[in-house]
């Protein structure tokens, strides 16, 4: 559905985006995961054909985003980082003028209006001017412009940025209701690991315009090794004696080790035979933090959702 | 592309009706020079060099040109706003040509110009004008002044969208005042003493467009020759500011 070779795009002599390389199937939820600066609204924009790519190319739903991007533009739906909307008009004129635009007749771009209107809960406002409405009734205004014309593929950048928890929740499980019952092929950028983690099939990291990991969340996360279990035991010498058990050496009452021999139940039992009993034991996924301090040797930052 | 401008530039009358301060200062400062000037500098017709014209129906074309100028910078304000409020990249995603989006205010632009010129006129009715060559005179006008405005419409939305900044915008209007008076804009070239004004005037475009409306407004018969220049100037500068236009809609979008 999605397909880039080697795209690059440079402002003056900076590269914003440098050369990347990645598919996106049809129905998946593609995440491009990076810390602000690292070149994801500078993808998203060629690829939606607001800009044009200095080198390298792309296509989405098989049509070139320069050679065809009127094509482009027919199969893609876009909700920018910021929204896109006049305030001066109403919700529905805002929606029946988006479906003219997108080649309806007069008649079905009002029937479409009424029907996302009311999907997104925004019938009683309807005919209010937008700019009376609160920033989330905003944002599903948005959303609801960017699927007036039933796009195959969604693009989303940022769609999270500055929203309250409640919100954020609301807007994945949209994502997910859009990808799972119209099988919507959905590219999302995202500065935030939980996001990606949660919502997308497939990851990318993107670090300086380059795209330095990709795959699914598991692959991306067994790259820095498995899970990995902590026990904390009451005294020293018990935490000697399970360190013992597994080949491990413990630090003071405490013993943390990988989980690659053993599984959980391995070391339940193995303890219990032993008659050893820690005072607390947790075991740790590794998160996507991991990964990306692995892959580009700083820690992250810009992961922490804020609400501005 | 003809139902797609239709759409952008009913969308713009929209806005400009729902934000009526963005037409009426300039409206009122139109009837405003009429006003002034004609009751202050009347006696200047009394001159020879007049050959005998009333002064209220040449110094219309000023305050009609005036108006053309002010009101089509609105066309240029109207979209920074639409790119501040990131609707203009909303637009852009949409298959409709960048022609058209940039052209639907530029034409609402040139249709507000032209109930504010039919606004003028009436002014200039109740003030006692009469029109020796009599409708003609009045239709050549009022076309002269929607392609002067269409021309200045593509200018302001030009440079809107070069500098994607409502400031720059507001300062690319500054251009009004050169317009305007380096000009025959109170008394004919043949008056104006100072020489440097003179060659001002001769390259200003905005004397053909006063020149070209005089010639159907002051005199017995019309000035074909002056009325001619007058319309291609005003033909000629309308092509040149849609194309500056419509080669800035590439890649206009809000920098952050």
């Amino acid at each position: 559905m999605i397909e880039v070779e080697s795209l690059v795009k440079t402002f003056g002599d900076v590269p914003a985006v440098d050369g990347i390389s990645f598919s996106v199937k049809q129905g998946e939820i593609f995440a491009f995961l990076g810390p602000n600066g690292a070149g994801k609204s500078t993808a998203i924009q060629m690829l939606t054909t607001l800009i044009r790519p200095t080198s390298g190319s792309a296509r989405v739903n098989g049509f070139d985003v320069v050679k065809r991007e009127k094509d482009v533009r027919l199969s893609i739906g876009v909700a920018l980082q910021e929204t896109g909307i006049d305030k001066v008009l109403t919700g529905r004129e805002l929606l029946v003028l988006q479906g003219r635009l997108f080649k309806m007749t007069k008649r079905e771009a009002e029937a479409r209006a009424e029907e996302l209107l009311s999907v997104v809960s925004l019938a009683d406002a309807a005919d209010r001017k937008s700019g009376t409405y609160s920033g989330g009734m905003r944002r599903r205004l948005d959303l609801a412009l960017t699927l007036v014309h039933r796009p195959i593929v969604l693009f989303l950048d940022e769609p999270t940025t500055g929203l309250d928890p409640a919100s954020r929740i609301e807007i994945w499980k949209e994502v997910r209701r859009l990808n799972q019952e119209f099988g919507t092929t959905i590219f999302l950028t995202t500065q935030y690991l939980e996001e990606a983690d949660e919502l997308a099939d497939r990851i990318a990291i993107i670090h300086h315009g380059k795209i330095v990991v990709e795959g699914t969340a598991e692959e991306l996360k067994q790259t820095v090794g498995g899970e990995s279990i902590s026990l904390v035991f009451h005294t020293d010498a018990e935490a000697r004696a399970a360190a013992e058990l597994f080949g491990q050496a413990a630090t003071g009452p405490s013993l943390v080790f990988e989980l690659r021999d053993y599984t959980l139940t391995d070391v339940v039992r193995k303890l219990d035979e032993q008659a050893l009993q820690p005072e607390r034991l947790t075991v740790k996924q590794p998160s996507l933090d991991d990964v990306f301090l692995k892959v580009t040797g700083e820690s992250y930052e810009g992961g922490v959702p804020s609400v501005d | 592309m003809w139902t797609e401008t239709w759409l952008f530039t009913k969308r713009s009358l929209m806005t400009t009706i729902r934000n009526p301060f963005s037409f009426i200062p300039n409206l009122m400062i139109s009837v405003f020079f009429l006003l002034v000037y004609t009751s202050g500098l009347s006696s200047v017709a009394a001159l020879p060099q007049f050959g005998g014209g009333d002064y209220l129906n040449f110094i219309l074309p000023v305050s009609i040109v005036s108006g053309a100028v002010g009101g089509a910078g609105g066309a240029g304000q109207a979209l920074v706003r639409d790119i501040e409020s990131g609707y203009f990249a909303r637009l852009l995603l949409t298959p409709s040509t960048r022609t058209a989006i940039v052209l639907g205010p530029m034409i609402a632009g040139m249709l507000q110009l032209f109930v504010q010129t039919l606004l003028i006129f009436a002014v200039a009715f109740l003030l006692g004008l009469s029109i020796p060559v009599g409708v003609v005179g009045f239709l050549f006008t009022v076309l002269l002044a929607l392609g002067f405005g269409l021309a200045f419409a593509g200018y302001s939305v030009g440079v809107a969208l070069k500098t994607r900044n409502a400031q720059a915008a507001q300062a690319g209007t500054l251009l009004f005042f050169p317009l305007i008076f380096l000009s025959t804009t109170f008394v004919p070239k043949e008056l104006i003493e100072a020489e440097w004004l003179k060659v001002a005037a001769t390259f200003n475009p905005t004397t053909y467009i006063f020149e070209g409306m005089r010639a159907v407004l002051t005199q017995p018969t019309i000035d074909w020759g002056a009325l001619s220049a007058g319309l291609a100037v005003a033909g000629g500068m309308s092509v040149i500011m849609v194309v500056f236009a419509a080669t800035n809609a590439r890649g206009a979008l809000k920098q952050k």
